[in-house]
């Protein structure tokens, strides 16, 4: 059944925060629209609004050129209209299966759940991404015991299973590898052919350019434009979200001396997925870590941080180490950037000045000095440019970008020496990015050594000048001057480059 | 596959770890008691345990939707009252049955109380049905300011009674499982289960977390009904504290029985395995004759390992994988 959609003028106020101030969208049937923006711009609330999440303060809804008011987001769902969230949506306790036809279970007699049939609907939802995905992923497997990409796919698949009309996927590729994503892709072509109206919300241009008919942008909760596909640029949609934003390609960091002290050297790691890795990384030196999601990037570093039991050797400035706990690296001058802010990063209803500060109370005293703490996160802050109201504001009203600022700064008023980062810039608007990436390379001028791993090969192209390509725990590849070139960085991942090993 | 299916029957059927910690404790019982089976002393302690398993049932579904019930013992001393208010030893079977009736009903309005505090008015459930627990304790001293009452004596015999050689408890146990079986393979039960996992994840996907939590609180007080009759009939008479202490025994079986204290893990076997692990372990106490000032202490000890249990298999998962 085809469907027309119009968000008109939508205001969505969160107590004295404005989260959406004129958020516009339409979408008919048969037709892929990519919402971007900065994060903060207001994409997530404007689409809670149209899938029924958030109730709109202001402005309506026309679906089928009749206005709509969705009471929760089960009166949406019964109209056709879904989303794949990026705050996942799955119940951990509960199997594939059963997170999938959740509220929509086929039912017996009206009431008992036919178990046999939502096993049998559930393994054909999963062959759509077979291949992509390890043979683990049955309709029976619990969702916790699933590593991220898989949890997202689950959180696809269930959105598809209702057979909706529109369907909004919220940076429902952040967490997917390469491959997945081009499944994805392949498959939201073959609903948009079966009449399905796509909304897809991305912070990766390349995939805006993949599959969107027309790009809907938007900038401090307000809709600034639309354009069709055909008609528009790379540029003209990063200028139309920010202005002034830099892409990564303009900040290359200055490659290190050879003659540069050595910081780390690693070798024969084993920890978790790591199966013997070997580096060597300088003062000053950004060393990318790339390869496909779950390859042992994060577990290694981990390892480094001690958070994670290894075997093998870990030099640190020439001096042998073995990190037992966090608190041992810290004292060696290590910091490390989680990938989870949210869970990992920030203490969300704490203050700004108390995440700042967490690492670092011991250099204010036994008794704090208050005062000079202030001081200390404020310089800190303002180092950053960080966006916010009062130092005294919880974490948890800071913008995605700002949130992770803060993430890094607490680590900073430490003044590392070696900073590990585990795939810091994950669903991170472009003009945050630019700014997080200048603070990199500021660090690395003043001689930090950093570890980098990131999910975005764009990133690892434009910023670093060193990247070992990390495939089933193995270091696959070692790419740097001319041969660190995209096709080489896929083609390594993919385990088909000339290996290392 | 193998490890998939493996996992899912570990995953669902909690109580398995329970059930083998049951039979060890019962074979150290019997080897200090040797009539333990004997269909007297069986029927006798089963008659005895009958109301905290009931009451446990619903302190599962509590427990399993993310909440707890801190008042369903007190809401059985006052639904204890209520009965002997309502039988005396000439009440006919249809008397008793309304009697029953009657108890489960203020239950249920009692569990609506709760229920709506904490549902909809989203208080914290542990304050707020504790100080509940202290209305209900109030309504029985008013209802039953002295101990009393009377049950006609065939319904005492009926309840003491063994029909075809078992104690009439297990084929209440029998029906509890078996309408607890049906009740798994419902939407509502699916619905219990993502509210008590992550309420969040349960909301977006379109549960109706606030009337499933509700529901909850409303089948504690039905079961405290059912448990304050099996009381009733197994003591005849009543008390107006008879049933305070019952509270923390309920969440100790819970727990005991595998259910997760956190919610959205377990069910209702493991809830009544838990009740018979708690009475053979005190059992046990008795006849190794461990002197009584220290069973108290024996008792505390038995609840704290129960509540850090979970952790403490975790700790040694970690360890031992190391």
């Amino acid at each position: 059944m085809a469907l027309t959609l119009f968000a008109n003028h939508i205001v969505k106020r969160y107590g004295g925060v404005i989260a959406v101030r004129d958020g516009s969208l339409s979408i008919t049937s048969g037709e892929v629209v990519t919402l971007v923006g900065a994060n903060g711009s207001g994409k997530s609330t404007l689409s809670k609004v149209i899938t029924g999440v958030a109730a709109p303060n202001e402005g309506q809804l026309l679906l089928d050129g009749k206005e709509v008011h969705f009471a929760s987001p089960q009166a949406a769902k019964k109209l056709g209209i879904t989303a794949v969230y990026q705050e996942l949506s799955l119940v951990p306790d509960m199997t594939v299966a059963e997170n999938i036809w959740l509220s929509h279970e086929p039912l017996r007699a009206g009431l008992g759940v036919r178990g046999g049939e939502i096993r049998r609907r559930t393994r054909d939802l999963l062959a759509l991404f077979e291949g992509t995905v390890s043979p683990r992923l049955q309709p029976d497997t619990f969702v916790n015991t699933l590593p991220p990409d898989e949890r997202q796919i689950v959180e696809i698949l269930k959105a598809i299973s209702n057979q909706p009309r529109l369907v909004i996927f919220d940076e429902a590729t952040a967490s997917l590898d390469s491959a997945q994503v081009d499944r994805l892709f392949d498959l939201i072509g073959e609903w948009k052919r079966d009449g399905m109206a796509i909304v897809l919300i991305t912070h990766r241009m390349e995939e805006i350019f993949r599959v969107a008919d027309r790009v809907t942008v938007m900038r401090n909760g307000q809709t600034v434009g639309t354009v069709d596909i055909g008609a528009t640029s790379e540029g003209e949609i990063v200028q139309m979200m920010i202005e002034g934003a830099s892409s990564p390609g303009d900040i290359r960091m200055t490659p290190v001396e050879v003659s540069a002290p050595v910081r780390l050297e690693v070798s024969g790691l084993h920890a978790g997925r790591v199966r013997g890795v070997d580096l060597t990384l300088r003062d000053g030196e950004l060393l990318g870590l790339g390869g496909l999601q779950g390859q042992g990037q994060t577990d290694l570093l981990l390892a480094l941080f001690g958070a994670l039991p290894y075997t093998g050797t870990v030099t640190l400035a020439g001096r042998r180490i073995r990190f037992r706990h966090p608190r041992d690296a810290m004292r060696s001058e290590v910091a490390f950037v989680p990938g989870d802010r949210g869970s990992e990063g920030l203490m969300l209803s704490r203050s700004i000045l108390e995440n700042f500060l967490l690492p670092s109370w011991r250099r204010f005293g036994l008794i704090h000095d208050v005062q000079a703490a202030r001081g200390a996160a404020s310089s800190a802050a303002e180092d950053l440019s960080l966006v916010y109201s009062t130092l005294d504001a919880p974490a948890s009203s800071l913008s995605g970008g700002n949130a992770q600022k803060v993430v890094i700064g607490k680590w900073l008023l430490r003044e590392p020496k070696l900073l590990l980062l585990n795939d810091p810039t994950k669903g991170v608007d472009v003009g945050a990015k630019g700014e997080f990436y200048a603070l990199l390379k500021q660090l690395t001028q003043q001689g930090t050594a950093i570890l980098f791993y990131s999910s975005d090969d764009d990133e690892l192209l434009g910023l670093c000048n060193r990247v070992l390509v990390l495939q089933d725990g193995l270091v696959r590849d070692e790419l740097s001057g001319d041969r660190l070139t995209r096709s080489n960085l896929v083609a390594a991942s993919l385990g088909t480059g000339h290996g290392k090993h | 596959m193998v490890n998939t299916r493996a996992r899912y029957f570990f995953a669902r059927n909690t109580y398995l770890f329970s059930l083998l910690l049951l039979a060890i404790l019962l074979s150290v019982n019997y080897s200090l008691q040797d009539n333990l089976f004997e269909l007297r002393i069986l029927n006798n302690s089963m008659r005895t345990l009958l109301p905290l398993i009931v009451l446990a049932v619903g302190q599962s579904v509590v427990i399993i939707g993310g909440g707890i019930d801190l008042s369903v013992g007190t809401m059985v001393s006052m639904l204890v009252a209520v009965l002997v208010k309502l039988i005396d030893a000439e009440s006919s079977s249809t008397d008793i049955v309304l009697a029953v009736l009657a108890a489960c009903g203020v239950g249920a309005l009692a569990g609506t109380l709760n229920g709506v505090m904490v549902a909809v008015l989203r208080l914290q459930p542990i304050v707020t049905t504790y100080a509940t627990s202290f209305i209900f304790s109030g309504v029985a001293l008013v209802l039953l300011p002295r101990p009393g009452g009377q049950i006609p004596t065939e319904l005492r015999r009926f309840y003491a009674g063994t029909p075809n050689g078992i104690p009439l408890a297990f084929y209440v146990i029998g029906i509890l499982i078996l309408v607890w079986m049906l009740l798994r393979s419902t939407r509502y039960a699916q619905f219990l289960f993502a509210t008590g996992s992550n309420d969040k994840a349960a909301y977006t996907t379109g549960v109706p977390v606030k009337i499933i939590r509700l529901t909850t609180y409303i089948w504690a007080g039905v079961f405290a009904g059912l448990a304050a009759s099996a009381l009733t009939f197994s003591t005849g008479s009543g008390q107006a504290n008879i049933g305070d202490n019952m509270t923390l025994d309920s969440i100790v079986a819970v727990v005991l029985g595998g259910t997760r204290l956190s919610g959205g893990k377990g069910g209702i076997a493991g809830a009544i395995i838990g009740v018979m692990i708690l009475r053979v372990i005190r059992n046990v106490i008795f006849f190794a004759d461990v002197p009584t000032w220290s069973q108290t202490l024996v008792n505390a000890l038995i609840i704290i390992a129960a509540l850090a249990g979970p952790g403490l298999v975790g700790l040694i998962r970690r360890v031992v994988n190391k």
